[in-house]
């Protein structure tokens, strides 16, 4: 049971591990000690291993997922290689990725219940742990509820809670954010705090989007290719370089400071001051240097398209029992590439639905290409419109890649299709999973074999719902500039996202929605800048440079760099 | 929308237990007898708990589920079925294989009950899908012994139910989006359009399946110490009694059965219906709704404070 143990409360020593069946080792030589109380944050790429660390921490490697395992994993003191999954559940945590697949009751109360009944503990003690699980994760509403009445947010927060229950001592959190809207995931965060600093529980989170829990971490730790390379304070972490190698997504602020301290400024960070991590330390370290370089004649980049509309949306009512389209217009023409801003459950993807005819209209009119959504089939619009969909496994169907994105051609009927689909796969770095079973692919390689399957049959529209969602950085980047050389050749991009970052470096227009309607269309610097929530991290920074005069439309660090290259280089005219 | 909705009704806070009894009375009495007063009274009887469970929406989707099968079965029965004597109409051709075929009131009206004997089993399968959670389900087997293992199968598929159909709609739409015409050409080629949804459908299903068992084991699932349950379903002596009563119901019509009663001839005419048939289908019917009547007043006469949902 509880006992006492020496050094850490998770301690690794030389941990190696290969997946039974791989080649490639996913943990090489992983040596760590994390005290108790501690907040940790394992960053890295995708395939990087995170994961598999985090199942060694409650034994699920090796004890569910066989392989080669070298080396030795301490928990609370016990040995995972001879404690059982079970044991090491009344010390370990775990909440995963997918906020459904882990929940396995009908009801709130009852999963909660799930873990406890497991362990044999009485009735009467169930049930003073689920109101104290509850109470701490905020969710006493939800007590009654079957997991399909919750959102993600929730659902992630009822299996926190359902964890919390059995009183462990290491809480390992899976990318628990990955799936969820912004609000959700920052319910999610505030909860995981609340956790650590409150009851002292050691905390490891994975976590791609660094801007969203630097402040909260006491110690970072980077892995690559299945190795620590950094392993220290957050501040300490940031400014070491291998990270940027990764590919993992710098914090725009910190991203900025650091630049600014290479090219500009090197001594910024004198009086103490320390690597900002939020846009409030953001704002104190950089206000000096924005003072100078005010009234500064910068515009943003824009790109005006003037081609020929080729999607109309017109007054669109849609709905079942409820409306989830309230009157929604929209005008879309050809080259353009458009984000679709807008929590879960905004209507999001309903409205893009509506522009293949998987949705038709209840009043008012879409009309893709000259074609009237009420009066074509879907097949027919399939030939103008690509639609990517948000789950790639939902896609895949054939046994090699090549089958898998010669399926949509042969369907539709076309010729020279070896010819596309080589050209398609070289486009998206695919060549060499040619013969690949798509399933066995990572999530990134999956989402590409998506990707590519729609763009074989070059459609005039592409359509993609939240293409990036789930993604580490350098393939978020990689995706959204093959989506920016594809609308360039004349066609027109229109993507659903969450990440407002993304829609901020890429593309050139942003319509946000709320609850069924369309509350912002605009140009994407006018329309992403000067907003609380839906603005990017460096906008939310320099709102308060305005009384300077600074450009209040820069969105990204490289606008902001521009700004203070050209504020600076005046002054030494 | 045609699952099970959480709702304050007597019907509702009925234990699980008689109102499976219950169901369970309905389908073997509706199989025993073929009498059209006993099989229409039968259905009748169903209609009070649609009504004091406030389901009447929901159930009227079975019932009409039900009514679009009556002319299939009746159409069947009177092309392959022609005894009888009263010939309606005659195709004067020598069809190969059929001969030379005659529809027959007799055989007309055997369709027409035997499509209410469907009726009957659709609407009392509608009562207990609409007002018992599966959970009590799931209780009402651990309650009966059930191995809690096979018990935690049925659990799991009913609480995936919705996400599996979930997935089909997606999966779905996103094969008709790739050019899928799933509505076109030959039944056989409609089936074989049905492969793309098929196969991502079960893959991503087993990936889920192996989720779940991680979730399930990072949750001490599998330690060998008992198992406790938090939640029993608790059976007062008024809920024994009430399932005793329907039990007898049971016991009646099968006794009634071998007695002879409620049985009738469709064949060669159709016989006339007798008293003894009729007064079986009254008793039967009262009571089968005797218990729903009774805990409908129970109800409404108790202190609304006291309506404390389901347990």
């Amino acid at each position: 049971m509880n006992g006492e143990w020496r050094e850490g409360t998770v301690l690794t020593e030389g941990l190696h591990f290969t997946y039974s069946g791989s080649q490639t080792p996913a943990l090489v030589d992983v040596s760590i000690t994390i005290d108790e109380g501690e907040f940790v944050l394992l960053a890295g790429p995708s395939g990087s291993g995170k994961s598999t660390l985090a199942r060694c921490l409650n034994g699920l490697v090796p004890h569910f997922h066989g392989g080669r395992f070298g080396g030795k994993v301490v928990v609370c003191g016990l040995d995972t290689r001879r404690a059982t999954v079970a044991e090491l559940a009344r010390h370990v945590g775990f909440v995963f990725q997918d906020p459904e697949n882990q929940l396995v009751s009908m009801e709130v109360e009852r999963e909660i219940a799930f873990g406890l009944e497991n362990i044999g503990l009485p009735k009467d003690v169930i049930g003073k742990r689920i109101e104290e699980a509850l109470d701490t994760v905020g969710i006493l509403h939800l007590r009654k509820k079957h997991p399909k009445e919750l959102s993600g947010g929730e659902k992630q927060r009822v299996a926190i809670a359902s964890v919390l229950a059995l009183h462990p001592n290491v809480l390992v959190l899976d990318e628990p954010t990955s799936e969820l809207d912004p609000q959700g995931a920052e319910d999610v965060l505030k909860v995981v705090e609340r956790i650590n600093d409150e009851l002292g529980i050691t905390v490891i989170l994975i976590e791609h989007r660094l801007d969203r829990v630097m402040h909260l971490v006491d110690r970072v730790i980077v892995m690559d290719r299945g190795r620590i390379i950094a392993d220290g304070e957050p501040r300490e972490v940031m400014k070491d370089e291998r990270l940027r190698e990764t590919g993992t997504e710098i914090p725009p602020v910190v991203d900025l400071t650091l630049k600014v301290m290479e090219h500009y400024e090197p001594d910024i960070l004198r009086d103490g001051f320390k690597i900002p991590l939020t846009v409030k330390e953001g704002r104190k370290i950089l206000r000096p240097l924005f003072r100078r370089v005010n009234g500064v004649e910068w515009k943003p980049q824009t790109h005006h398209q003037t081609g020929k509309t080729v999607v109309l949306i017109e007054n669109v009512w849609f709905g079942y029992d409820q409306p989830i389209l309230k009157g929604v217009s929209l005008n879309v023409r050809k080259g353009e590439f458009v984000a679709l801003l807008g929590r879960n459950a905004s209507g999001k993807t309903t409205l893009l639905k509506h522009l293949i005819g998987l949705n038709i209209p209840n009043k008012g009119k879409v009309v893709v290409c000259g074609l009237d959504t009420r009066r074509a089939t879907v097949a027919e619009l399939a030939r103008h419109v690509g639609f990517v969909f948000q789950n790639p496994n939902d896609h895949l169907i054939a046994d090699t890649v090549f089958e898998e994105v010669a399926f949509p051609l042969k369907s539709m009927g076309y010729d020279n299709i070896e010819e596309r689909v080589n050209e398609v796969l070289k486009l998206l770095k695919l060549e060499r999973y040619r013969d690949c079973y798509p399933r066995s692919l990572s999530g990134g390689e999956k989402q590409r074999v998506a990707i590519a399957s729609v763009l074989a049959f070059e459609p005039e529209i592409l359509i993609l719902d939240e293409p990036t969602r789930g993604l580490d950085f350098s393939l978020k980047e990689y995706i959204m500039k093959i989506l920016d050389e594809y609308r360039k050749n004349g066609r027109t991009v229109i993507y659903s996202t969450h990440d407002v970052e993304t829609a901020a470096r890429h593309g050139d227009r942003a319509v946000i929605m709320s609850e069924g309607k369309i509350v912002i269309d605009d140009e994407k610097h006018k329309g992403l800048a000067n907003a609380l929530l839906f603005s990017p991290q460096i906008n939310r920074m320099i709102q308060s440079f305005r009384r300077y005069g600074v450009p209040d439309e820069i969105l990204t660090v490289e606008e902001a760099l521009e700004v203070i290259d050209m504020g600076l280089r005046r002054g030494e005219r | 929308m045609m699952v099970y909705k959480e709702a304050d009704t007597p019907i509702h806070r009925m234990n699980p237990m008689p109102k499976i009894i219950w169901a369970i009375t309905i389908l073997i009495l509706s199989l025993i007898f073929d009498n059209p007063v006993v099989l229409i009274l039968l259905f009748v009887a169903t209609i009070p708990p649609a009504i004091f469970g406030k389901i009447i929406k929901e159930w009227s989707f079975f019932v009409k589920l039900g009514l679009f099968f009556i002319p299939v079965i009746v159409l069947l029965n009177i092309a392959f079925n022609h005894n009888g004597e009263h010939i309606l109409y005659t195709l004067g051709h020598n069809l190969p294989f059929f001969g030379s075929p005659v529809i027959t009131l007799e055989a007309l009206f055997y369709g027409i009950m035997m499509g209410i004997r469907l009726l009957v089993i659709l609407s009392a399968f509608a009562i207990i899908t609409l007002s018992v959670h599966p959970d009590d389900i799931v209780m009402l087997m651990l309650k009966m012994k059930v191995p809690y293992k096979s018990v935690l199968i049925v659990s799991l598929s009913s609480r995936f139910i919705p996400t599996l159909l979930s997935d089909v709609e997606t999966i779905t739409d996103v094969q008709r989006t790739r050019g899928l015409e799933l509505d076109r050409g030959s039944i056989i080629k409609r089936i074989k359009n049905r492969v793309p949804v098929l196969v991502p459908l079960l893959a991503n299903s087993l990936e889920r399946s192996v989720e779940i068992a991680e979730a399930m084991e990072a949750r001490a699932f599998g330690e060998n110490k008992k198992r406790t349950f938090y939640k029993e379903l608790k059976l007062s002596h008024a809920d024994k009694l009430v399932s005793v009563f329907i039990f007898s119901t049971l016991l009646v019509g099968i006794i009634a059965r071998f007695l002879g009663y409620g049985t009738y001839e469709y064949y060669p005419v159709l016989s006339p219906i007798e008293l003894e048939s009729i007064i079986l289908g009254v008793l039967l019917f009262s009571m089968l709704v005797i218990p729903y009547v009774s805990v409908w007043i129970t109800y409404n006469s108790s202190e609304p404070l006291a309506h404390g949902g389901r347990q």
